[in-house]
């Protein structure tokens, strides 16, 4: 049984539709990164799931039980954490938590051993006595993470869990989500393409409240338009090495940027997928004997599929 | 660092439960925070002002009891429309305002367990504005064993009360109180603002209070009964004097039960049509 499917789903405020008919499923252990530009509709989808916001049509359904229907069973299957971490501002780290524990249903001695061990995973101990509103947007962000972890739910929920955080903060609740996608199932949403790269195992991208993509990182970098590209930098005939590279039959198109200091061409050549025309580049420029400083393969990332997705044109 | 996934959690599916979790920190939250012991101090200083009233109106007049003058004079009715929109306003907008309704609606929590746990809440912080006032006659005694002790002699003056005379007007501030903390909370539900919630709600009670006096101006035509039977002002009359009514139990619980009512609708709409 999937962990999450969503069917259908479509969200519409007022006139302006910020959900279109999104369909996907995610199995047990999963880790997603819900992927797309500011607007794209990542929040509504997320809220949707977490059954805050009703969907205009189609369902979703959570551990087998539809978000509509049974709604306090899907939830408490899982663990949300709002975008932008709204929280009681007047109440200590210790007493939000335990509030939330108990507000899920924990109860007894488990109340104190669920928040020692959020507390306790999070890094919250030197803060757990202080105020909610003296915190640092780093540790908001983690006194949310700690919230949705409470009851160690199957289904963790992260809207841009790392946004607004330094580098150093980014690593380790990045850490820290790699360490909880051993035992639980992720969806977590974030435009940090990086972030995802090395997380995730899983990748639905949405664009202008469209899903555009649903797979994982490998497939879906392969056969992408920028796979086969390769970027060369050499002196010499600018204009003969053009002409040979495009006569050789992988290459579909040769770009002249622009030049660069000390009299080098730098030149992209773009191929069919999954070939490697640095070889035959090699030697029509060794041919001619023409210095060469640079030849390098692209190495297609996410990034080149997000670009290919959400294009304008 | 502690391995969760073994040790068992001991779980509850009581309604209660999270009803009395929710019910739990709202009221704490007025005593946590500066806001819930300023509107205290306020209500100490007004009920301290009543008293004084009352007993500079008794060197004069007499034949009724002492909150009997505290309850009917301009002081009382400018605290007593003022308090309940202080008291609730925040609760249901403040939630909404702050983005923390998401975190309530995202637990396994039902609408019914947030109106109920916030009205209950607001409904005890209520009782306890007028705890102070019960002190008042064991001051009194107080002062007047000290004098007794201090200057060997017995005072003459003291404040004249009887129990009887305290449960008429309390229990009657309290069943009005009934219906105007759940119409409260009924207009914090209706905006995220705190100030507009307040400011609908003090509207509300206001009219209200007129309606009930709506006999005084119009004389009494045909349907002046039911502007009696709704008007607080002659209940707190009538109660004080110790003619305790059924009446005004059963209009304040159903109107409070139907406010209460709404007030989950409200909520629920404000999600499923924006
Ligand atoms: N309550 C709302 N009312 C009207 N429009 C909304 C509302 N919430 C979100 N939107 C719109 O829906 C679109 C998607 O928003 P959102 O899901 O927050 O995007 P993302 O999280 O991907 O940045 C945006 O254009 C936003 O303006
Ligand atoms: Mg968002």
């Amino acid at each position: 049984m999937s962990m999450v499917t969503v069917e259908h789903l479509h969200k519409v405020f007022g006139r302006f539709t910020a959900v279109k008919d999104a369909t996907f499923s995610i199995e047990k252990g999963e880790i997603v990164g819900f992927l797309g530009p500011n607007g794209a509709g990542k929040t509504t989808t997320m809220k949707m799931l977490t059954g805050y916001l009703p969907p205009t049509a189609g369902t979703a359904s959570i551990a087998g039980h539809d978000i509509i229907d049974q709604p306090l069973e899907a939830r408490r299957h899982l663990g949300y954490m709002p975008e932008n971490v709204p929280l009681y501002e007047d109440m200590r780290v210790l007493q939000y938590l335990e509030y939330r524990a108990r507000l899920k249903g924990i109860c007894g001695k488990s109340v104190r051993q669920q928040v020692g061990w959020v507390v306790d995973r999070c890094g919250l101990e030197p803060k757990r006595k202080n105020l909610i509103r003296t915190l640092s947007k780093g540790y908001r962000q983690r006194v949310g993470l700690a919230d949705a972890l409470l009851g160690d739910p199957d289904l963790l929920i992260l809207d841009e869990p790392t946004n607004g955080l330094d580098p150093n903060q980014i690593r380790q609740i990045r850490e820290l989500i790699r360490s909880l996608a051993e035992d639980h199932t992720v969806i977590l949403s974030t435009h940090i393409l990086s972030e995802v790269e090395m997380i995730c195992n899983k990748v639905i991208i949405i664009d202008q409240g469209q899903i555009k993509a649903n797979d994982t990182p490998t497939n879906l970098t392969r056969g992408l338009r920028a796979a086969g590209r390769v970027s060369i930098e050499f002196k010499g005939d600018l204009d003969v090495v053009v002409k040979e590279l495009e006569a050789y039959e992988p290459v579909k198109k040769v770009i002249v940027e622009e030049p660069l200091p000390g009299g080098w061409h730098h030149v992209i050549v773009r191929a069919e997928p999954g070939t490697d025309t640095r070889e035959k580049a090699a030697a029509i420029i060794a041919a001619h004997q023409f210095p060469m400083r640079h030849i390098y393969r692209h190495i297609p990332s996410l990034e080149d599929v997000f670009v290919e997705m959400t294009r304008k044109d | 660092m502690a391995e969760n996934a073994n040790t068992s959690i001991t779980r509850t599916r009581s309604w209660f439960y999270t009803l009395r979790t929710i019910f739990l920190r709202e009221f704490r939250s007025f005593l946590g925070t500066p806001f819930g012991w300023v509107i205290l101090g306020c209500a100490i200083a007004m009920q301290g002002f009543w008293l004084q009233t009352a007993l500079q109106i008794m060197t004069k007049a007499t034949g009724e009891s002492i909150m009997f003058y505290m309850l009917d004079n301009v002081n009382f009715w400018f605290f007593f429309i003022f308090i309940f929109p202080l008291i609730t306003m925040r609760s249901l907008a403040e939630e909404e305002s702050h983005g923390t309704m998401e975190g309530l609606l995202t637990a396994p929590v039902t609408t019914t367990q947030i109106v109920l746990g916030k009205y209950f809440a607001s409904l005890l912080f209520y009782i306890i504005l007028w705890l102070p006032m019960l002190l008042y006659p064991a001051m009194s005694d107080l002062g007047n064993l000290y004098t007794s002790i201090r200057y060997d002699v017995v005072p003459e003056g003291r404040i004249d009360y009887t129990p009887a005379d305290w449960y008429g007007p309390l229990s009657i501030l309290f069943i009005s109180g009934v219906f105007f903390i759940a119409l409260g909370i009924l207009c914090s539900a209706l905006t995220r603002s705190q100030i507009i919630a307040g400011i609908v709600c003090t509207c509300a009670i206001i009219i209200y209070y007129f309606m009930g006096r709506v006999p005084e101006l119009w004389g009494e035509f045909p349907a002046a009964p039911a502007f009696h039977y709704m008007s607080i002002s002659e209940q707190i009359g009538s109660f004080t004097r110790g003619l305790l009514d059924t009446r005004p139990v059963v209009l304040y619980v159903s109107l409070a039960v139907l406010m209460l009512a709404v007030t989950t609708r409200i909520v629920d709409y404000r999600r499923w049509h924006r």
